[in-house]
Parts: structure tokens; sequence; C-alpha cells
């Protein structure tokens, strides 16, 4: 038979984002897939080139826009070792807590949206955001607002905590813990997601790491490798926690991944709030107060993203980076979707990009 | 780097210094899991050569790395553009796009 091909997006509910896909096709099967982006590109490198140390979170927050708080704390730590600030104590703590409720709020919202991608649609998507809710309530009462929560700042947050911080935080970690325990009963039992998850979009252990396959697709190949443990930062070398791995590498292997790093997450933050110091104070420095880097020395920092490991190379000047790479997870990711879907059905090439848990503002940088 | 175990890259960059660019790898042994920076000086030229036959993640790495600094990838197909959808326009992310004059770094 002839092949066929069939364009896919820029604007298409299933690319969650501006993603243009040529796809060629023989009959119903996907030989290749030729990749787009670019749509969204910014050059938020160049932008924070120009701008100020402390004037650059709200850019880094716009990177990933489903989990802004894991990239903010990501680049006001890199400041922080370049101006050779200490965070304190408890502020390391508190952003612990708030980087793992942020990456369960990231891991919901991806749930809900990949079964909407798969056909279940909008059953789990519902329980998912209702869970989500809470959690983003969560973090707007800390921070001040909902979407973008630019309350890090360098040496600790930007305002005290508020009174009952652990009280609801030990709620609310009870609350996700009881709720997600729902999830596998419309999930595992469920046979169109099982077929449609399960043997699709393989990727090899040997595969992922050649082709730099990064955070939960690289965990569900096989290679244990968590920035987490690998690399500690913050309090994460006090932490005891499992990183999840599965053997399969396929969309179900990915699911089960994210499923049980919640799961993980949910253990960290109740380590962290049972040993959290008894000096409260984690109001860092004013914005004016930060000066010149103590030492021109190159900072490379990686941190465990939802989506993956972010890294961070940055070149420090006086007043303003003078190079900033932000290493992006999905764009790593995306690379993959080529090689895994060829083979298999056009219907599933969704399934798979579902399963990437792709963010196009990250990707296009 | 490949034969020592650095068997994973994690990512592709540069720096302009005005006079000479600079490219950076980020590379990352799986097994003792140890990280590793190689810089490479261009000295004044514009070309490097590729990686892509020992890793496959340098695909798109390279790309974004030719697009944004105008640096040559040799040794491999010219792809289409991934990212910048125009042409003739300077590399944007050489210190010479958009400051309208060199910009020099002070050291603090």
């Amino acid at each position: 038979m002839s092949i066929m091909r069939i364009n896919v997006g820029p604007i298409h509910p299933s690319t969650h984002g501006v993603l243009r896909l040529v796809v060629d096709v023989d009959g119903d099967t996907v030989v290749g897939v030729n990749t787009h982006i670019g749509f969204l590109h910014r050059g938020v490198e160049k932008l924070m080139e120009t701008r100020m140390y402390m004037q650059n979170p709200s850019y880094t927050e716009k990177m990933d826009y489903v989990a802004p708080l894991a990239w903010d704390d990501l680049y006001v730590h890199a400041v922080e070792i370049a101006q050779g600030k200490e965070v304190k104590e408890a502020a390391q703590y508190a952003r612990v807590i708030l980087d793992e409720f942020q990456r369960i709020a990231s891991h919901l919202l991806w749930l809900g949206t990949f079964c909407n991608d798969l056909g279940q649609m909008f059953t789990l998507f519902m329980w998912t955001f209702r869970d989500r809710a809470k959690v983003v309530k969560f973090l707007e009462d800390i921070s001040g607002s909902r979407m973008f929560y630019v309350n890090i700042r360098v040496g600790g947050l930007w305002k005290p905590l508020p009174a009952d911080f652990k009280e609801r935080a030990y709620k609310l970690a009870d609350y996700i813990e009881e709720n997600i325990a729902q999830y596998p009963d419309i999930l595992d039992k469920n046979p169109i997601f099982m077929e449609r998850t399960k043997g699709i979009g393989k990727l090899s252990l040997e595969d992922a790491i050649n082709m730099g396959a990064t955070g939960p697709v690289l965990r569900a190949s096989g290679l244990d490798y968590d920035t987490r443990k690998a690399m500690p930062y913050y309090i994460y070398d006090k932490m005891k926690f499992e990183v999840p791995i599965r053997a399969e590498g396929d969309a179900y292997a990915r699911y089960i991944v994210r499923f049980n790093e919640m799961k993980q997450s949910l253990s960290i933050i109740r380590q962290a709030l049972d040993n959290f110091p008894k000096n409260e104070d984690v109001v860092g420095m004013p914005i004016k107060l930060i000066g010149p880097p103590a030492k021109p020395d190159t900072v490379v920092l990686s941190h465990e993203l939802p989506r993956g490991e972010g890294i961070i190379y940055m070149i420090p000047d006086k007043q303003r980076p003078y190079r900033i790479y932000m290493r992006s997870p999905t764009y790593m990711n995306l690379s993959v979707l080529d090689h895994i879907s060829k083979g298999h059905t056009f219907a599933d090439l969704f399934s798979i990009l579902g399963s990437l848990d792709i963010i196009m503002a990250e990707i296009d940088k | 780097m490949k034969n020592e175990g650095f068997d994973y890259l994690k990512g592709i960059t540069a720096v302009d210094y005005n006079d000479h660019l600079e490219v950076v790898y980020i590379l990352f042994n799986t097994k003792s899991k140890k990280q590793e920076i190689i810089t490479v000086n261009l000295k004044g030229e514009n070309s490097i050569h590729s990686v892509i036959k020992l890793y496959r993640s340098a695909d798109w790495l390279e790309r974004e790395l030719s697009e944004m600094f105008g640096i040559e990838i040799l040794g491999r197909k010219a792809p289409r553009l991934l990212l910048e959808k125009w042409n003739g326009v300077d590399p944007p992310l050489r210190k010479s796009f958009a400051w309208g004059k060199d910009y020099k770094r002070q050291e603090p």
C-alpha cells in the first residue's frame, strides 16, 4: 500500500499545546513521525541574560506552567549557589514540601488528561482535578497566587508560612492518599485502558539512555536514576524514599512509575513535616539587597522536576547571568517520539504522546 | 569518553565570549552516577564535529545549537530548521544579537 501523509496540529486537543506532527502512515500503521516544534519559541535564555537575577523567576515559571514552582526553585537555587548564600534550614524543608506537592499536582493533571487522550472521557479527569484543586488551593494560600507562585526568594521564601501550615499539610497528604488509592480501580481493571497502554510505545533501556530520555520515561525503561538520590540537594539525603522503576518501558509502565512517585512524594512530605525545624523562620532576602555574586564560577545544577531532570548551566555576571542554559526534560522526551511510535497504529500515537507528558512551553523555550 | 562509561549525553550548549565560542557537553555515567562537563574552545572557528554516532540524543541538541549559535555541525546531513522558522537573521543567542553593540563581561 502506498504511504499517506497526515498532518496533525499545530492546534489539536491531544497535543497539549502547539505541536505539529506530520505522520506517514501505511494503512493504519505509523511508519514515521516528523515533529515540528518552535511555535512557542520566545528566547527565554536570551531574555534572562538581559534582566537582573531576581527579575528572572517570572520567566522560569513560564517554562513549565503545570509545575512552575519546580523550575522556580531550580533557578533560585542556582542563583544562591552563585551568590554563596545559605538556604535557611526551615526554608529547605518548606521548599521540599512545596516541591513534592507540586509534583503531585503535576502528575494528577497528567493522569487526567492522559485518560482523556485514551478516550476515557472526563471520568478520571474530574477525579484528578478535584484532588489537584485542593493542592493548588494549598499552594495559593502560601504564595498568594493560584497559578504562578513567585514565592521563592534567595535564602528562603518570600513571606512566613501560615500558622496552620503543618496541620493543613498533614490533612492534605491524608486526603490525597485516600483519594489516589481509588484510581487503580478505574484504570487497572479497565480493559480499554490496559489495552491502549500495555505494550504500546516500548522504549528499551539502551535506547532510552542513548536517546537521552529522562525522568519517569527513563525510569519506566528500567534505569534507577533519580537526581534526588544520585545528586541530593536540600534535605533529600536525609529522607527515606524509593525510586519507582519498571522494566517494560511502555506507556503502562510510565503510568505506574508516575503513580508510585506520587505515593513516594507523600512519604517525603510526611517525613519533612515530622522533622520540621523548631525555628520556623523561612523568610529570604529582600530582592533589593541581592548584589553581585561571590565568585564568578560556573554553576551547574540539576533538580528532579516532575517531568524529568532539569539542568541549569549558568555563568554569572555582575547583575545578571552572562549565559544561562536550561536543559528542559520534555525536549529530550519528545525527541524519542518518532522512534517509539513506529509500527503502532495511528490511534496509539496519541497514547504514546500522552504518556511522554510534554509541555510545549518548556520544549520551545 | 563513551568508552569510559559516560553513556548518557544530558545536554549541549555554547557560550559566546565575543572573540571565541565555547561548546559545552554535559555527560553522565549511568553506572557510577558521575557527571562530567566538557568544554571545547572553538578558537574563532565556526564549526564542530557531530557526536550523533555516539549519542542519538545529540540529534535535537545539535540542531538547537546550530540554530541558536550559528555553529555549523560537520559530519551529518543538514536537517530542516527545528525551532526557528526564519532565515537570514543573526543567530539569536550570540551576544551580537539585539544588544546593538558587543557586550563585554564585567568580572565581579
